[in-house]
């Protein structure tokens, strides 16, 4: 029998139990990562260290988790928060260096192709669209949940989401259904 | 037509651009920045249990009279046939059994999750 991500909260609640802890990182590592790798341009040194950053947080604020919200929801808000400070530190909200793109892509969307096409495409989205399209395009959270996690209103999730699809239309109409 | 499907193809490309991420010693770099567990939270759990329980012993001894109920229960106990006696231990000792044998399998099937 699996235990459930709120049955590990609550031992790393009562318990402090790190094991649990751990399952929660194993469990969730993977999309956090994944989430942060795109907001990150595909820097993904600075992707993990922001990834274990999240959890880092995740762990020592478990407290306010009120099981309201999907842990992974509760999650990526952290993950988003951690990005934003570190965006703001650097002031990377704005423009696009484009070598570090072409240098440090993901290897799995380093064919060119389609993938490729999508991910570029998607990294010159601006950070509104780009996240509300990963976060209810890609991880599959509804416009409520993406409004809690970027903390803004619901109204601004759905007009971010369908601007940003738009644009990837157009900048990807080469490869459009036939 | 053609805009639902070009909406659906965008979602397709979008999902399947998604590749798992392999753990690769990550889990294992963030348990090792943990701060250190708190310490004492269980043996104060088990001081408060046996507070509790003492405070509650005593209550329900003064309450009853000194526990003359159970002086008095015994004593019925005492005067029963001796094969009622045996049907009780016997029925008290297989729910026990039953219950130990249920709190172990559910623990155990925890552990191995």
């Amino acid at each position: 029998m699996e235990l459930t991500d709120a049955d590990l909260v609550a031992r790393v609640l009562v318990d402090d139990d790190q094991h649990a802890f751990g399952e929660l990182v194993r469990r969730h590592q993977s999309s956090v990562r994944g989430l942060l790798r795109q907001l990150a341009r595909s820097d993904f040194a600075l992707a993990d260290d922001l990834a274990q950053e999240t959890f880092l947080r995740a762990y020592k604020n478990v407290r306010s988790f009120r099981g309201e919200a999907r842990f992974s929801t509760w999650l990526y808000r952290i993950a988003y928060n951690c990005f934003r400070e570190h965006a703001r530190r650097r002031k990377e909200l704005v423009g696009i260096d484009e070598e570090q793109l072409q240098s440090e892509h993901d290897p799995q969307v380093a064919d060119p192709g389609l993938r490729y096409d999508l991910m570029h495409a998607l990294s010159l989205l601006p950070l509104p669209e780009r996240t509300a399209i990963l976060l209810c395009c890609q991880n599959g959270l509804s416009h409520d949940e993406a409004a809690r996690v970027l903390e803004i209103p619901l109204g601004t999730v759905k007009t971010n989401v369908l601007r940003g699809r738009e644009k990837l239309k157009k900048m990807l109409t080469a490869w459009g259904p036939d | 037509m053609d805009e639902q499907r070009q909406e659906d193809w965008l979602d397709r490309q979008l999902r399947e651009a998604v590749s798992y991420i392999d753990d690769e010693g990550f889990t294992a770099q963030v348990l090792k920045r943990l701060p250190a567990r708190r310490p004492g939270r269980r043996p104060l759990r088990a001081v408060i249990l046996l507070g509790v329980t003492v405070l509650a012993s005593a209550i329900a001894y003064f309450i009853s009279g000194g526990g003359r109920f159970v002086i008095l229960n015994v004593e019925r106990l005492a005067m029963l046939p001796v094969l009622w006696l045996f049907a009780i231990a016997l029925g008290s000792g297989l729910l026990v059994t039953t219950l130990g044998l249920f709190a172990a399998i559910s623990k155990t099937s925890d552990l191995q999750s």
